[in-house]
């Protein structure tokens, strides 16, 4: 449910995709609803397992078989990304919806110059020639401030460092203006001083282009910093979902506000301890059959509803902040800061 | 329990680092001129004392996991000289230090890979004590009390490592670093190949071990957070040298070189609230590589400070990319040095100079 | 604390045998792996029990039956000495598979060792290593196998040496490659971290994580080794008559493959067992071995 007045530019409605296990089907991505309306940013947190990757290569019709979606949809601008032909997808894909992959070093194909892999992506939805798209090319690289473009459009992937490479990589996403880019752990692999700059990066372009911004993390502080609105995964299931300040200073999931507990905070005092998460991220194809966030909840205290019945997404005290839990009333209550 | 209780700083360090250089490459290829060199670490020198916790922090091409790999003796520096509890580990044979391997261990950052995947764990842990000749007799018994202490069950000691999560195997491989029970740990990035839930876990188990045993800990990371949680002191390292270090609290709270200002300007902090008031340094360009380093001060390219004492006009400047820097910054190398003895920064410029541009602390307080 | 699911107590260690029996289950899952040690085992068990199962003492003549045609007496006939091919055949298993096991042996101990040790020491070393071995691989391996076998005679073991020194340097180029791939891995900077000498990072860690690639190798190299000797015996340099060997057996019914073509056939019939054997089993070994290892070497390997 999106808070603007405009419709979203993005809906995912109910996505569910397995995969085949030695028991039955494994869900992957449960039941998962999330919109990102025109010129916002939608962070999703979630750690390994959590589901946040998969959700978006569901959308997009990436789904590595023997995986496969079997419920739900993603509605961008109306059409349903599910139900289209595969030609109309592609069509769709890149000049519509765009996405940055995590590493930028395998991203790139080594033997192909920057130049014409940003031009492969113009050709393949655009009638441009050669000689028009590595014009364009040159410009995208320019939007995306790698400096020296005329020279670089001819360069190979090696030749770039590595924040050079995430932009290139944008680079090739936006050049067809897309409506929406989804952007994978776009600053893992970067220095933070590079991470800074290339997140500056993605906020200018959206900006200027009013672009939807898709932002999957499991870094707090780049959502605290970017994100309009956050939505929190856990076992392939929304767990929280609201704005980025609501979610921050007022959690209404114990998942939440154990990971706030959890990481070194550079405003707090400096050495108190920190609280771990005990156990381990759950293995998707052994889930209890209620909360999958029980085993590891300070807050459930052993209650049968937390182990027995799976809550729902559902509003909380204020209406666009939803939470998974059956005793977020709790946490509104007593809060620690974070 | 805190981190941060620190040791007494009267006794002697217990490693003492000083002037290491390393230099790959070099020379001359077979045919033709000379090889490119990188100087990986560049005339560094730290101290650590017992049962403290050091935090190495820099980027890409920093040297940090270099200089880690130079205390042991992993690789041999090019020059200068590295002592341990008294003894100058570079002048020994390779033989020597084998044995003193016993006192430094050291923890990898990869829990999938630094484990050899066909032994079992209860092997892997044991090794260590095996190859410095330790009886038999007691090593199954070691080994089940080092695994208790690291919070693994003692009965899993015959399966494999891929039989176990990242954090276990992480714990895994900081229970082999143990088992000889050594003065000084080198941990090289430990948890952040871990999911954020598990490094709490790792992190915690790391301070009560320290508190057990009183080892020192070289802390090397590029996540400050996580550097500042653990650290009593902090070294930030920039292509090869070190640039700024003191008493963690100083550096975080009051940093006086550029990039250290910069590195923190650039993490984003965890509250939205924050993040909104709060101002950002610009850092320019991106790291150049260890082959070629810049003249001068080596930060110069990216140094907002030298752009504006530049522009303030008192000293005399020079072209520098696209603007104007001032002349030491671009023909001089700063040397570590500061108003006290304990917190000092390589740079030509106080702080004094960034009036204009200034990191506004939170209302919360940095301590 | 273990990420395992399941009911099996997982704290307490299976006994040795129990492992053992356990992965051999897993192993035999693989068709062609299955097929491949079966028809080996068929093999071995006939080498080990020919002369007693044999119907006849194969190298007893009888010129009064040369050349008979397969009856029941006779499953096979015989050949122009009145001997019984059937017992000869099973008789030559024994040759066959003494070759096999033998070339595989020396080639894998040898190779592995000289491989390891250039791969993993680099330098000057590594590189007079590899123009060895370039230098031994460009040289017919047949006519090795020729120039030995004038040097020392024919024998079994002259066939055994020249077929073990054809192979140990294509072992030997493998287990480099293979320890390349090893030697950059943090758990080898680990055991190094821990104060171990190089001979034995090498020796506990590398080989034997460098080991699946190279058996793979090895089981190749054990069904070119029944090819070579039987070419070898085939132009009578091999093992002496009257010992029987598939080869001679194949040179022997040659003559007379317009009239009693099953001698030669049957022979030739028993090499392409034995090779299709190797094959599988090598074939199921790479996907059994290390999973990984078919997706990164299968290709390459061979």
């Amino acid at each position: 449910m999106t808070t603007s007045t405009t419709a979203p530019v993005l809906s995912i409605r109910g996505l569910t995709t397995t995969f085949p296990g030695p028991r039955g089907e494994i869900v992957i991505v449960d039941d998962v609803s999330l919109d990102v309306g025109r010129g916002e940013t939608l962070a999703v947190v979630g750690e390994s397992g959590s589901g946040k990757t998969m959700t978006f290569h569901s959308a997009l019709g990436l789904v590595p078989s023997p995986g496969r979606v079997v419920a739900g949809q993603v509605l961008l601008d109306g059409a349903d990304l599910l139900r289209l032909s595969p030609r109309e997808l592609r069509q769709r894909r890149g000049a519509e919806i765009a996405i940055v992959f995590q590493d930028p070093l395998t991203a790139l194909n080594p033997v192909f110059t920057i130049g014409d892999q940003i031009g492969e992506v113009l050709r393949a939805h655009t009638r441009l020639s050669r000689a028009a798209s590595r014009r364009r090319a040159i410009e995208t690289l320019e939007r995306v401030h790698i400096p020296d473009p005329h020279r670089r459009v001819d360069d190979f992937p090696h030749q770039f460092s590595g924040g050079m490479r995430q932009r290139a990589l944008i680079a090739m996403a936006i050049a067809l203006e897309p409506k929406i880019l989804v952007a994978d752990e776009p600053t893992t692999a970067l220095d933070v001083t590079v991470q800074a700059q290339v997140l500056e990066l993605l906020a200018g372009l959206k900006r200027e282009t009013g672009m939807g911004l898709v932002l999957i993390t499991h870094d707090l502080g780049v959502v605290a910093r970017h994100a309009n609105r956050v939505a929190v995964m856990y076992a392939g299931r929304v767990m929280e979902q609201g704005t980025a300040e609501r979610v921050f200073e007022n959690p209404r999931h114990p998942y939440t506000l154990s990971l706030f507990r959890s990481i070194p905070h550079l405003d707090t005092p400096a050495g108190i301890d920190l609280t771990p998460i005990e156990g381990v991220p759950p293995n998707p194809a052994l889930l209890p059959p209620g909360c999958a966030f029980e085993p590891r909840c300070f807050l459930a205290g052993g209650r049968d509803v937390c182990s027995a019945r799976r809550p729902a997404l559902t509003p909380s005290d204020v209406p666009e902040h939803l939470s998974r839990c059956w005793h977020w009333t709790e946490l509104a209550a007593d809060r620690s800061p974070s | 329990m805190r981190w941060g209780e620190g040791p007494s700083t009267i006794q002697a360090p217990l490693l003492s680092v000083a002037s290491v250089s390393k230099i790959f490459g070099g020379g001359r290829a077979l045919f033709g001129g000379p090889r490119v060199a990188v100087r990986a670490v560049d005339g560094v020198s730290l101290d650590l004392c017992a049962g403290e916790t050091l935090g190495l922090v820099g980027e890409t091409g920093s040297g940090k996991s270099t200089l880690g790999r130079l205390v042991l003796r992993l690789i041999d520096p090019t020059s200068g000289r590295i002592t341990f509890a008294g003894e100058d580990l570079t002048a020994k044979s390779m033989a020597e230090v084998r044995r003193l391997r016993g006192s430094i261990q050291m923890v990898f950052q990869d829990p999938y890979g630094s484990l050899d995947p066909r032994m079992s764990v209860g092997a892997l842990i044991a090794e260590p004590m095996i190859v410095h000749g330790a009886p038999r007799a007691g090593i199954a018994g070691r080994v089940s009390e080092i695994m208790g202490l690291v919070g693994l069950d003692a009965r899993l000691a015959h399966r494999y490592p891929h039989q176990f999560s990242g954090g276990q195997r992480q714990r895994i491989g900081i229970a082999r670093a143990m088992a000889l029970s050594p003065k000084l740990l080198v941990l090289d990035e430990p948890v952040s190949a871990l999911d954020v839930s598990i490094q709490a876990q790792i992190l915690n188990l790391l301070r009560d071990i320290q508190k057990r045993t009183g080892m020192a800990y070289l802390f090397i990371a590029h996540d400050l957070a996580v550097v500042r949680h653990v650290s009593n002191r902090v070294a930030v390292m920039y292509l090869g040298r070190i640039v700024e270090t003191g008493p963690r609290d100083s550096i975080y709270g009051t940093p006086r070189h550029p990039y250290t200002k910069s590195l923190l300007s650039a993490v984003p902090l965890a509250s939205p609230a924050l993040e909104r008031t709060r101002s950002r340094i610009p850092v320019y360009g991106e790291i150049s590589s260890g082959t070629a380093v810049p003249s001068g001060c080596r930060f110069h390219p990216r140094c907002f400070r030298a752009r504006l004492v530049a522009a303030a006009g008192k000293v005399p400047t020079v072209a520098s990319g696209d603007g104007i820097i001032p002349a030491a910054c671009g023909q001089q190398d700063p040397k570590l040095e500061g108003p006290t003895a304990e917190h000092l920064a390589a740079c030509h410029f106080g702080p004094e100079h960034d009036d204009r541009i200034a990191t506004r602390q939170s209302a919360g307080g940095r301590s | 604390m273990s990420a395992e699911e399941g009911a099996t107590d997982l704290t307490v260690a299976p006994s040795a045998w129990r492992q053992l029996a356990g992965s051999l289950r897993d192993h035999l899952r693989h068709p062609g792996l299955a097929v491949g040690t079966g028809l080996l085992g068929v093999l071995f068990v006939v080498a080990l029990i020919a002369p007693w199962i044999a119907p006849y003492p194969p190298l007893k003549t009888n010129m009064s039956n040369t050349l008979a045609p397969i009856s029941g007496a006779h499953w096979l006939g015989t050949d122009q000495f009145g001997r019984d091919v059937l017992s000869r055949i099973l008789l030559g298993t024994q040759v066959s598979l003494q070759v096999a096991f033998a070339v595989v042996a020396l080639s894998l101990t040898a190779g592995t060792l000289i491989g390891a040790i250039a791969g993993f020491a680099g330098g000057w070393i590594e590189r007079i290593t590899l123009v060895i071995i370039d230098i031994l691989l460009a040289f017919p391996g047949f006519l090795f196998a020729l120039a030995l076998v004038a040097a020392r005679g024919s024998s079994l073991e002259s066939v055994i040496i020249a077929v073990a020194i054809a192979f140990t340097p294509r072992v030997a180029a493998v287990m480099r490659s293979v320890v390349l791939t090893i030697k950059p891995r943090p758990f080898i900077e680990s055991s190094r971290a821990i104060g171990m000498s190089e001979w034995r990072v090498l020796w506990r860690h590398v080989i034997p994580n460098a080991l699946p690639p190279v058996i793979v190798v090895a089981t190749v190299s054990a069904a070119t080794a029944i090819l070579a000797e039987a070419g070898l015996s085939f132009l009578g340099l091999g093992v002496q008559p009257p010992t029987p060997t598939w080869g001679n057996i194949i040179a022997d019914g040659n003559a007379l493959i317009t009239t009693n073509p099953w001698i030669s056939l049957s022979a030739g019939f028993c090499i392409a067992i034995a090779v299709i054997a190797f094959n599988l089993l090598g074939d199921g070994l790479r996907d059994t071995l290390d999973p990984q290892m078919k997706r990164q070497t299968g290709r390459g390997l061979l």
